[in-house]
This record gives C-alpha cells, structure tokens and sequence, in this order.
C-alpha cells in the first residue's frame, strides 16, 4: 500500500470518529499551547535581556574587577582571611556574615590605562544623593547620581549633547521625572537651570568622636552633622528621557560630568574603604565593536589577576537564567504532553478495538502487518498534527491579544511573546513524533490481530 | 487446476482437541465455481479459510496455480491475496463512513494498483454490480441488497482468479439473494475467476459446476454438475 493512500485513509478514519479525535488531539494542544507559550515568551524576554544589557552596557568596555565577587554572591568563606588593603568588606546583615571583596586600587587602574589595547578607563562612580532641589519651589527629593557614558547616549527630550565625549562639567542631565517634582514647567523650561545637590559623608569614627566631642562640650551637633554634607550646584544642560528598556521601577540617576561625579563620589566616601578603590571599573577597549579584540583584552586582564566580564558573558549569563526559567515552565508543557500521550493511547486502542473487522478485513485482502500498523501509527500522527497545531494557533491568538496589553502595561519596544517559525515548526514536528510513538502500542495490537477471529466477530 | 490435498485441522490441545477438518481433498479446474455446502458447523468456513491462506492447517495442501498457499511465507501470502483473491461475507463488511468509491479502492490500494488506473477499474466494477449513480454516497445508506452488490464489487475490482464467497445471500431476502448470484455468476465468467461459495441455498449450490458437501469436517460428497450449463447472459 502506497504511504499517500495510507494517510489518506487514517485521515478520514479519524473524520469518521471526530469528536472523540478532537478530544484526544485537545490533550496534545494544551501542551503545544504551553510549549508554544513558553518559547514565545523566553524569545521575548531574552531578546529584552539583550537589550537590556546591551543598552546598559557598552559592548565595546569590559568590566574589570579584581575578585570573583563582582559576579558571584557566594557564601562568605569561613576560615579567617588575612589582611589586604585592597579588600574591603561588604557586611550584609549580622555579624559574621561580611563579604571580603577584593577591590580595584588607583594603582590598578593606572596600570590598565597605560596598556595598549585600553582605550579608557572609566571609574564606577555611583554617588547617593541625599537629596535634589532647585530654587524653582525648594523642595528636595532623594536621588542618585551616574557618570555620563558618551557610548550610550541617552534621548534627551531638551537641552544638547556633545558630539563626542564627556558633558561640560560642572552640568548634569536630569531625567524627565524630575521636572514637576522641582518646578519645572517643561524640559526646555528646566535647560541652563541650576539644581543642587546635597551629599552626605558616612559617619566614620572621628566624625562620631567629633559629634561626641561637641555634644560634651555643648556646642550645637547640627553644626557639626553640617559639616558631613555638603551642596554642590550645577546647570541643567539636559532633561533625558526614560529608557525603553527600563522596567519602571526605581528612579532613574541624574548624569553627571566624570569630573564632576570623582568629586561628589570622593566626598562621599572619603575616610571609608570604599575611598580610592573599586569594585569594577569600565575599561573601554581599541576597536572594541570587533569581538576578537575585546576577547583578546579580556584574555590578557584576566591573565594579569583580574576578573573581567564582558557585554557577551553578561547576556550569557542572564541567557542562562531564561533557560533555566524557560526549562521550568517547559516542564510543565512536557507533563500535560505525557498525560495527553496516555489519551492517543487509549483513543487508538479503542480504534482498533472498534474496527476488528475492518483490520480483518484488510488483512483479507492481502493487507501486510506493517501496512495496518502504518495505519494506525499515522492516524496517531495525525491526531499529533491537529493537536499541536491547534494549540499553537491558540498560542499565538492569545500573543495577538496580549502583546499589545503587556507592551504597554511594562512600557516595552517590542512585544514579549514572539513566535518563531523555525522553533514552531520544530514543536510541531516532535508532538507529532511523540504521538506516533504513542500510537506504537495500539498500532501493533491491530498489525497481530488475527484476521479470522477478526472476520469471525459480528 | 486448484488442487486441496489432505487438510486437516484441529483446534484445542491434547484432551480437549475437536477436528474442524479432517482430510478434506478435492480439485477444481480455474474458471470453475465450487460450492461448499454442509450444516452449520460443519467446517466450511473454515476450509475457505485455509483455502485463501488467512488460516494454517495442521496438515495438507492447497495448489493455486502451482504454489502451495499453505506454505507460502506470510508476506507472499499476503501478496498472493491482494493480487488474486477477493471475500464476499455474509454481513457485507463494507465501511459505512467511507463512500462507495473508496469501499471499491481499498483493494487497489492494497495491491498498490497506480492512482491513474484506479478510477477506470472502479467506475467498471461499479458499472457491473448497478452502482455506478451511487459511486460517491455513504455506504451506511445503501441497502442490503445495494450493500452485497457494492461487496461484489470490491471483490471483483481487482479482477482476481480466486473469488472466495461465504454466504454471500445469507442476509438477503430469496429475490435479492438471487439477482446477486445471478450478478456474481455473470462477473466471474466475464473476467474468468474461479469461484468458491459457501451456501446453504440448494438452488445456488446447483448452479455451481462443482459441490463439496461438508459434514463434521468431512467432505462427504464431491458432486460434478451434469456436463451441459445453461448459456448465461453476461452483463459488461
Ligand atoms: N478458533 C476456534 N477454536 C475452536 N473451535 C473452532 C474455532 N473456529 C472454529 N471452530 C469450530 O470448528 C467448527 C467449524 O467451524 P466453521 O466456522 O468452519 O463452521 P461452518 O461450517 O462455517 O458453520 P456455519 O455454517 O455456521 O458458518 C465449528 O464446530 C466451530 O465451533
Ligand atoms: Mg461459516
């Protein structure tokens, strides 16, 4: 028997029993609809991961530290570490549990800018500010501060920004959500604006001497906590515009001049451990759009005793982090798959029972084992086909209805769930695959019958 | 010549065996038609069956153009029916949700008979059983009579040389039953097969050339028709 007839034929046997094919192929599409869903949406959110990060982070800089830390939360060691002035501990809740992190030192980056692949070295400057104002209606709003990246220029909605390089120091760009709260009627109103802002130095030890001293000798502390802040002012030379892959949470910093940001950042953390050392620093690397090099630089620092990441190990790193989450969900498809697997079977074992007499029949005339179990294997596969189509029609009508509703609800440039062709096409093919292999069993049941006991039952 | 040489066959084990068949032998020239009569019980059903190969015998023989169907491997069997032998049932078992046109292509699809040649094979099969007006309509909506006569002719779309009936009237009314044998009878000359018909019918059997009268798996009685058969009209 040619395959074409074959198919033909399980085709419209199924037609013949449709509502008990649609129930059975209903099992394989709630799981062709979940598979479908879940690779949708890991396209989606990996493709946002990506750029994410890419518009977070120049491709073209590294991100130098100098221990594994900046990676990687692990547990605090427990064995006692000797002393180095280049770490610092990070303490996070009771005692005992502190972090020794191993810091970038001056000295450091000093050497890395001399090296010849290094375009520039741009220090992590992430100042908290203790509050903004301007004198449009003098009142204050918390804050924190950034170093502009001339790499990543941000939208700006008013103001200029320079060609190349570094703002004028001595300005800042200030985010758009900032322009009611300061009195600011529009972004154009809020250019050549002064703002200013206060910092606060972390209490260190003689400043909590000095408070005890003066509150001893009756002096007012206020003074003396005054002299732990300190105003700084600039112009407003341009109002930013919030990212499209900023998820909405948190404020976005204020932008400041390299100069500008060293000199609040060294304020305010002068006299701590944190002062002249860093976590990571940015190393923007020569020609760094080709990968070769920024993969040769990285070699060669991580060669020199740094830990070095770069754009790519990010996105692989949050890659994995979406496959993780994708295989999770997955998990869930692959079970209703199972269990729908389970309802081919008895479907087709229920076929074979329900059409002895045809399969005698057939065998009667000549029909050969693997003719009949072709049959019934594909009536299987067909049951997979309608199945798994179904549930990625259903899929992608639901990603029709809801991407418009999630673009908008998390303020997304492009929609969450997207479909792949070649990956559909794939899903489609294993369910089919899987339902064939489900049909085996009943396949071979009819393929053994006996055509005389078959032709015998009335 | 198809030659039944010895069958016997028994069902059961050791204490409990019952012999359906035992050394049944008879010949019968291809082109002929035989008739298998006997009381229920008596074995013929499954002497056909060992006849066409769906069924092993415990001993014996049955030539069919020189090869013996008993021993044939089940594959060549297999072949060997689909280009040879067709089935009438007594209850039709026709397809009721397939059509007419795909109940007569079953057979050709099996023996793997070209697409192109199929319709001509199946319009003519259908032309010659007096279906043709019905050729696309569900076979559950046939009657009894429509329903045997669309079984004839997916017997003989193939035109096969063996032609193996059993019953083939058994469901219908005696009129109906007899314009079906009297259709079967004309076919089978026209396109020469050989025709072997279980039957109860007395007027049946004798128009047969040759009947196997069959009794507790005995063939009892071999009985040639006298040598003169009345000219029959042959509908094509
Ligand atoms: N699988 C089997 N196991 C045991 N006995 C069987 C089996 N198949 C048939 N028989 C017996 O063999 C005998 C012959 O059966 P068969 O079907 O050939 O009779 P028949 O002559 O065709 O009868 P009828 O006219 O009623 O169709 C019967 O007694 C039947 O019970
Ligand atoms: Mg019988």
């Amino acid at each position: 028997m040619r395959i074409i007839d074959i198919i033909r034929r399980s085709g419209r046997n199924l037609k013949s029993s449709k509502t008990r094919t649609i129930l059975t192929a209903l099992a394989i599409a709630v799981g062709a609809f979940t598979l479908a869903l879940t690779l949708a949406a890991s396209n989606g959110i990996r493709s946002y991961t990506d750029e994410l990060i890419s518009s977070s982070f120049d491709p073209a800089e590294l991100i130098v530290g100098r221990d594994k830390e900046i990676s990687n939360t692990g547990a605090p060691s427990d064995k006692p570490q000797e002393y180095d002035e280049s770490v610092a501990s990070i303490s996070f809740g009771g005692p005992g549990t502190s972090l020794q992190v191993k810091r970038v030192s001056l000295a450091d980056i000093e050497a890395m800018r001399k090296l010849p692949y290094v375009e520039q070295v741009r220090e992590n400057f992430q100042i908290n500010i203790r509050y903004i104002t301007s004198s449009a209606n003098d009142k204050k709003y918390t804050g924190s501060a950034d170093v502009y990246n001339s790499a990543q220029k941000p939208e700006i909605s008013a103001g200029m920004l320079p060609s190349s390089g570094d703002i004028k120091k001595g300005t800042l760009l200030l985010p758009e959500t900032y322009l009611s709260a300061l009195g600011f009627g529009s972004a154009q109103d809020a250019i050549g604006k002064q703002v200013r802002l206060s910092v606060q130095k972390p209490f260190s030890a003689e400043s909590i001497q000095q408070l005890l001293v003066s509150a001893a000798t009756g002096s007012a502390p206020q003074d003396q906590a005054q002299e732990l802040q300190k105003v700084f002012s600039y112009t407003i030379g341009g109002v930013t515009k919030k990212a499209a892959t900023d998820f909405g949470t948190g404020i976005m910093p204020l932008s400041l001049s390299l100069g500008d940001a060293r000199e609040l950042y060294d304020y305010t953390v002068q006299g701590t451990a944190d002062y002249e050392k860093f976590l990571y620093v940015f190393a923007r690397i020569k020609n760094g759009d080709n990968k070769q090099n920024i993969a040769d630089a990285k070699a060669d620092l991580v060669q020199k005793g740094y830990f070095v990441q770069s754009t790519e190990d990010l996105q692989k790193a949050v890659g994995q982090f979406v496959d993780i989450l994708t295989i999770m969900i997955g998990v869930f498809g692959l079970i209703t798959v199972i269990a729908s697997v389970f309802g081919i079977v008895n479907t087709q074992y229920i076929s074979v029972l329900e059409r002895t007499r045809e399969i005698g029949l057939m065998k009667a005339l000549g029909m050969s084992r693997s003719g009949v179990s072709r049959l019934f294997m594909l009536e299987a596969t067909w049951i997979g086909f309608m199945g798994a189509v179904l549930g990625v029609l259903g899929a992608y009508g639901l990603s029709v209805l809801l991407n418009p509703v999630i673009t908008k609800q998390i303020n997304l440039d492009d929609n969450l769930l997207v479909f792949q062709p070649v990956q559909i096409a794939i899903l489609i093919l294993a369910l089919m695959l899987v339902a064939t292999v489900a049909g085996l069993l009943p396949a071979r049941k009819a393929a053994k019958l006996d055509p005389i006991e078959a032709l015998r039952s009335e | 010549m198809i030659e039944v040489k010895n069958i016997t066959k028994t069902y059961g084990k050791k204490d409990n065996v019952f012999t359906a068949l035992s050394e049944v032998s008879f010949s019968a020239p291809e082109g002929s038609s035989v008739a298998i009569i006997g009381k229920s019980g008596s074995g013929k059903s499954t002497l056909m069956h060992i006849m066409s190969g769906l069924d092993k015998a415990d001993s014996g023989e049955v030539l069919m153009g020189g090869h013996d169907i008993q021993k044939l491997k089940r594959k060549q069997a297999d072949n060997f029916r689909a280009n040879e032998m067709s089935f009438i049932f007594q209850s039709f078992f026709v397809e009721g949700n397939q059509t007419v046109y795909q109940n007569v292509a079953l057979p050709l699809e099996i023996a793997g008979v070209a697409p192109r040649r199929r319709k001509q094979l199946i319009e003519t099969a259908l032309k010659n059983v007096e279906l043709i007006d019905k050729i696309n309509s569900k076979a559950k909506n046939l009657s009894g009579g429509q329903k045997q006569r669309l079984a004839i002719a997916r017997a003989i779309v193939n035109n096969p040389k063996y032609i193996f009936a059993d019953e083939p009237t058994g469901n219908l009314d005696s009129v109906t039953g007899a314009r079906i044998v009297e259709l079967l009878f004309s076919i089978k000359d026209s396109i020469g097969s050989t025709l072997f018909i279980v039957t109860h019918d007395h007027e049946l059997a004798e128009k047969c050339d040759q009947q196997v009268r069959m009794s507790d798996g005995r063939a009892i009685d071999i009985h040639q028709k006298p040598a003169q058969r009345p000219v029959r009209k042959v509908m094509l």
